[in-house]
């Protein structure tokens, strides 16, 4: 899933100044298994915001609600009277669903409540990993199932740069060497020869990247 | 229409399961802990005519149904209903009243328990009933069998007359089947008739010397003497066969009435012995020795009285039909007791004799046999039996069920509707706790209740067991595991996180393949851990929902003038009424609302607070080692820690937040109080209010 | 005899290192290429080494062609995606380079840029790939060049993986590598003579030529920060005695140097002196060692 990080209070409480009337709006999929985006941390940051606006005796309100998934058009469709009642939407989506509120209220001002990390799974609570970079050609086959563009820190293809120490990478001095670890998955799977491949170069995705299934039956064909 | 209401195990905790009459006891239990005693008497009352009588001698399945029994102990579910139905605001409960009159008049023969909730229920129903009973006092066994030290007659004269005070009828010294034959009550005017005669015909010893020897008597009778203050003739060593409570409390009366030594000799172990645990303590206790294993084989006699009982060593052979080892005689190890006196306590058979050319009995012990079980009805159209005349000798709390259920049936019967069946999955063991649970779940032992002590025990009937104190209850009803109240998931919110999964001590939320998320409402302890770590909020907890919290907050924060301090305090604290009222009377700007735990605040609660227009919050959880989770609290210094920071940004201050250990005793630590206290009142009010 | 030249000869090799500095000055560095001119057969010219933002290698390198040095210019995939790498190298053949060191670069976390964004779009492999394809006259995408060049592409290896699994991925990387069009080695700094030999035993029948690594060790100190920081170097407890007990410090790092250098001659096809600074002494380290 999308991994993504709750932005500090001081943050949005300095991007929210003088928004208007405001509305705190969740993200119930990534998001909040993040612990960023739910109905929980909706009921926090609005309650937060709204005590800042008194402060500062600003009068405008704060609505909140949440929506199964941000970057759905369908989902929005459901706040879209909410949204339209207020100056702001404060997303607690990631990139993704806050560009999609952008695209769907374009006169509304969307702000990010969260900053979007990567594609990746919780290792343990808490505790969030990277593990694909959405590279658009999958090499995991080659690599017992352990991507090193993503982990290791060079996104190398031909196997280590050389620079582990005790098997922990150089660079990211908590993480042990990716290629040794795909090298001794190989090893079990008794598929050391993968690594002696010819050597690749990789095709990188063109920016902004899109998926066009030309297989899939279009909408009202029979 | 179907009426048939089907009780699954699912519905109830295992107490209530567990109950003949399935008494809530998980809700009284928790009334008790939140020191709501009325309504905990309350809860009981409304099901249970007798609850002073039960929180005495009730054999209590409850507890041995009990989850926490597999923990270390069963919660003392008894006894807290004695402290709910002792104390002082039992008073205050309104009775319900009898309900319209329907003018049938209904004929209750016997008024042990049986007969007295049926009577109870049946007046409330708005009939008019009469109990006939044959001795000149009420209360059948409970009166004639269990002896004063363990049911006071007073309590029993109390609980009765709550009964008759409904305007129910009592016609005692008529036997009926002698004075008044069944079916001539129909021609009195009785429109039908409920017979609930008990089973008070001890059962032979089937011994040599039984009959022809002076000194063996039978211990119903025995205890009937006792029990009415008519001090029988008392041997000076004295033999009680049986293992029953009957047993126990025959040998307990025995040496009441002064005799020298008390045996009490029973066929199988102690583990067989269906007597209630505590009541074999207490006996040997007292000095009565047990001798186990031991069947009786012949009663000597010298100049026709007893001399001594031969005896033999019994051991335990393959399991019989019910599932009890059978006994077998050791050969060879006979031996003999000294004994003037001989006590038959095997077991009582309902005494039916008068009966039986009316209703059918069955064809072993003399019961009664019912044509309709489900209803209650006898061969004889209406007329109903229930209670030892139908099951032979059983407990109070079975007869009272009985009771309860023939008022429904003889209502319907009268009305002529058919009377709802509601089937009821016998569930005989509650689920095993995993051992892991087990492990997990923090161990709180059993709270005792003082007993007399020996000597002034043995000086007469007075009651052995005193009532809980409050702070006793409540600490024992702390202990209570919440069966089945914990956490529900609603499937539509829930988006498959996982974290209830991870977060629970217990392991009670598991996932489908399919990512679903089913809480297991057996392994679930109500802690609300879950339901905080939710981030879609799809929990609830079942004891003290979240939307409760929420009022709870905006109420004190409206309600004070001064300052407004919300303070959370955790119910497993150790802190009595007065603590609650002095710190009130101190500080009459704290709220204090009251949690299970600190783990059931959330951030936003606090945030909640502030906003309404608190100035401070405080939070004062249980010492730990009265925490049930160990791992529980951290996360309330975090989530806490994680709202102070919202205050600092916001120019609160993060002072006005302060998380406090309560003391041992008490609520809350006065110094540091006063300095909090101090800390307030520099900052200013809240600029929010 | 150029570079290529005395690889193909079989003759023992000396190569040296320099590595420019952050700025325009460049005095220094030509006088200390100067001093060791006629005593190696190539210098190499380090690519933004550390990662540390620094004067370009192929600049430096252009400068020794025109004194007359033969440089290798050091290229990493760190900064250059592969249309800037191709083009380099095309600039650098023009410039006169001949010979390239293909190397996939540490990362920028290690240098004074740590936000920068790593490239690596090639890595050491695919570049000496890249580097044939253009040598036989055709670019990455398969387009034919006008005017093609012939460069010497080698690359290194680290014969001192501290353990199992990396040193099995060396090898296998390093056969990758011969694969991919490497013509020759150089090795990180070699101090474990033995555990070099078992090295070289194991990739001998690779039959391409391994140039040893030899760094001057300044010190005791930074003996020990080489143990811990870099990756494959381990300094044996007895050399980092010899330098703590002695009075005059470059005295004996060159004799110590030199000692190496002497049983390298008898194990692979050449050294590789990278003096860090110390240029002016490499020269005594060789006379030491009879070359
Ligand atoms: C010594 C002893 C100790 C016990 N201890 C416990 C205990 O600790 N806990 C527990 O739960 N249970 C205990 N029991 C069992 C419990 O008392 C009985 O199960 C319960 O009282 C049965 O209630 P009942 O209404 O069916 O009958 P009973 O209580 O026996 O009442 C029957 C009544 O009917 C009257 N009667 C009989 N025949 C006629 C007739 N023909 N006409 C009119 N009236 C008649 C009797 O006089 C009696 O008053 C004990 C029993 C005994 C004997
Ligand atoms: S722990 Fe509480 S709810 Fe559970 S069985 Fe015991 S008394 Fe009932
Ligand atoms: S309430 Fe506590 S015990 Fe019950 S499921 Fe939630 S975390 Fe587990
Ligand atoms: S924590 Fe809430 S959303 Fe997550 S799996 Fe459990 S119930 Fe579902």
């Amino acid at each position: 899933m999308i991994i993504v990080e709750p932005k500090s209070f001081e943050e949005i409480e300095q991007m929210t100044k003088g928004c208007g009337r405001l509305l705190v709006l969740g993200c119930e999929t990534c998001s909040a298994m993040c612990f960023a985006g739910g109905q929980r941390q909706v009921a926090e940051i609005a309650s937060s915001i709204r005590m800042s606006k008194k402060m500062s005796q600003d009068q405008t309100e704060v609505l909140d609600d949440t929506v199964a998934r941000q970057c759905e058009l369908e989902f929005l469709d459901h706040v879209k009277d909410k949204v339209a009642a207020c100056n702001t939407v404060l997303s607690l989506s990631c990139g993704a669903g806050v560009q999609t509120m952008a695209k769907m209220f374009p006169d509304r001002r969307i702000l990010p409540a969260v900053n979007t990390k990567f594609i990746g799974r919780a290792t343990k609570r808490g505790e969030w990993m990277e593990m694909c970079m959405a590279c658009g050609d999958c090499i995991l086959e080659r690599t017992a199932g352990i991507c090193p563009v993503t982990r290791c820190a060079k996104g190398l293809l031909n196997g280590p740069c050389g620079g582990a120490t005790g098997g922990i990478c150089e660079v990211s001095k908590d993480q042990p060497c990716v290629w040794q670890e795909i090298y001794h998955a190989l090893k079990r799977l008794n598929m050391l020869h993968y690594l002696k491949q010819k050597p690749q170069v990789k095709d990188w995705p063109v920016h902004p990247d899109k998926v066009v299934r030309k297989d899939l039956r279009e909408v009202g064909a029979t | 229409m179907d009426n048939t209401t089907h009780i699954e195990y699912q519905d109830f905790p295992p107490c209530q399961m567990a109950c003949p009459i399935l008494t809530d006891a998980r809700e009284y239990v928790q009334f008790i802990a939140e020191r709501r005693f009325e309504e905990a008497f309350a809860s009981i009352r409304k099901l249970n005519p007798l609850p002073r009588v039960c929180g005495r001698i009730c054999m209590h399945p409850c507890e041995i149904a009990c989850k926490r029994g597999q923990i270390e102990e069963p919660i003392s579910i008894a006894a807290l209903k004695r402290f709910a139905a002792d104390g002082p605001w039992a008073d205050h409960y309104k009775v319900a009243l009898p309900g319209k009159s329907t003018g049938y008049k209904v004929a209750v023969v016997g008024s042990g328990p049986a007969g007295l909730a049926a009577a109870h229920d049946l007046a409330l129903l708005g009939h008019h009933v009469t109990i006939f009973e044959a001795l000149p006092v009420l209360g059948g066994m409970l009166r004639t069998g269990i002896p004063a030290y363990r049911l006071p007659k007073d309590v029993l004269d109390e609980q009765i007359q709550t009964i008759l005070d409904l305007g129910v009828e009592v016609k005692t010294g008529v036997l009926i089947g002698e004075d008044i034959k069944l079916s001539n009550l129909f021609e009195h005017g009785y429109k039908a008739v409920f017979v609930a005669i008990g089973a008070h015909e001890d059962r032979k010893l089937g011994i040599a010397g039984e009959d022809e020897i002076e000194g063996v008597v039978s211990a119903v009778s025995f205890l009937r003497q006792v029990n009415q203050g008519e001090n029988p003739e008392i041997g000076k060593k004295v033999a009680v066969i049986g293992g029953g409570n009957t047993a126990i409390d025959s040998a307990r009366a025995t040496l009441r009435l002064c005799a020298d030594a008390v045996y009490i000799v029973y066929r199988r172990s102690r583990k067989e012995m269906p007597a209630e645990e505590e009541e074999i303590e207490e006996a040997a206790h007292e000095g009565i020795q047990l001798f186990y294993l031991t069947s009786p084989l012949e009663i000597i006699g010298q100049d026709g009285k007893v001399s001594a009982l031969k005896c033999i060593k019994n051991e335990l052979g393959e399991p019989d039909a019910s599932g009890r080892r059978s006994p077998k005689h050791v050969p060879g190890s006979e031996f003999a007791i000294d004994v003037d006196m001989v006590i038959a306590a095997i077991g009582q058979v309902p005494d039916s004799s008068l009966l039986a050319d009316e209703l059918e009995l069955t064809e072993r012990g003399n019961r009664i046999h019912l044509n309709v079980p489900n209803t209650l009805a006898t061969t004889l159209a209406g007329v109903f039996a229930g209670g030892d005349a139908v099951t032979g000798s059983a407990t109070a709390i079975e007869a009272i069920a009985a009771g309860k259920k023939v008022a429904i049936s003889i209502d319907c019967y009268l009305r002529e509707e058919s009377p709802p069946t509601a089937s009821r999955t016998e569930v005989v063991e509650t689920k095993k706790l995993p051992s892991g649970v087990v492990e997990k779940t923090q161990k709180f032992a059993r709270c005792h209740n003082i007993s007399l002590p020996i000597d002034e025990r043995l000086k007469g009937f007075d009651e052995v067991k005193s009532v809980f104190s409050e702070d006793l209850a409540v600490q024992e009803a702390l202990r209570c595991l919440h069966c089945g109240i914990g956490a529900s998931v609603s499937t539509e919110r829930c988006i498959s996180c996982l974290n209830c999964v991870q977060v629970c001590p217990v392991g009670a939320p598991a996932t489908t393949k399919m990512g679903e998320i089913n809480i297991d409402r057996f392994l679930c302890q109500a802690c609300g851990i879950c339901a905080l770590e939710c981030p879609v909020q799809a929990i609830d907890i079942g004891l003290h929902p979240r939307g409760e919290l929420g009022q709870q907050i905006k109420k004190a924060v409206s309600m004070s003038e001064d300052t407004a301090v919300v303070g959370f305090f955790d119910y497993q604290g150790s802190f009595g009424p007065d603590d609650v009222s002095s710190l009130k009377k101190q500080y009459p700007g704290i709220a204090p609302i009251m949690v299970f735990g600190l783990r059931r605040v959330d951030t936003s609660d606090v945030l909640n607070a502030f906003e309404a227009g608190a100035d401070a919050v405080l939070l004062a959880g249980c010492p730990s080692a009265r925490e049930p989770f160990a791992a529980a609290s951290s996360g309330v210094t975090q989530r806490m820690a994680q709202a102070k920071a919202v205050l600092d940004v916001l120019g609160l201050d993060g002072r006005r937040l302060q998380i406090f250990d309560m003391p041992e005793r008490g609520l809350v630590d006065e110094e540091h109080l006063t300095e909090f206290m101090h800390t307030i009142a520099d900052l200013g009010p809240n600029p929010l209010r | 005899m150029s570079f290529r030249e005395s690889l193909e000869s079989g003759k023992f090799l000396v190569t040296a290192e320099v590595g420019p500095g952050k700025g325009t000055d460049v005095e220094h560095l030509l006088k200390d290429a100067d001093i060791i001119k006629n005593r190696v057969d190539a210098v190499n010219v380090t690519d933004l080494q550390s990662s540390v933002m620094r004067l370009g290698s192929m600049a430096f390198s252009h400068l020794l062609t025109d004194m007359g040095i033969e440089p290798i210019f050091q290229m990493t995939g760190r900064d250059r995606n592969r249309l800037a790498l191709q083009s380099d190298l095309l600039s650098a053949w023009v410039l006169g380079i001949r010979n390239v060191l293909a190397l996939t670069g540490d990362h920028p976390t290690m240098g004074d840029h740590p936000h920068a964004k790593p490239v690596f779009d090639l890595d050491s492999v695919s570049l000496l790939e890249m580097i044939n394809k253009l040598n036989s006259g055709y670019d990455m995408a398969g387009n034919e060049l006008k005017g093609v060049p012939e460069f010497l592409p080698g690359a290194v290896v680290n014969p001192g993986a501290d353990n199992e699994a990396a040193l099995d991925l060396q090898i296998m990387k390093m056969e990758k590598k011969i694969e991919a069009g490497a013509k020759f080695f150089q090795t990180q700094a070699v101090y474990d003579i033995d555990l070099f030999e078992k090295f070289i035993k194991r990739v001998e029948g690779f039959k391409v030529p391994i140039i040893g690594g030899v760094i001057l060790l300044k010190s005791a100190g930074m003996a020990r920060f080489m143990n811990k920081n870099v990756a494959g170097v381990l300094v044996p407890t007895p050399l980092i005695k010899e330098m703590t007990d002695t009075k005059d410090k470059v005295k004996k790092s060159v004799e110590i140097a030199a000692r190496i250098v002497k049983r390298l001659k008898n194990l692979c096809q050449g050294v590789h002196i990278m003096a860090l600074g110390w240029e002016k002494t490499i020269p005594a380290v060789l006379d030491q060692a009879d070359i």
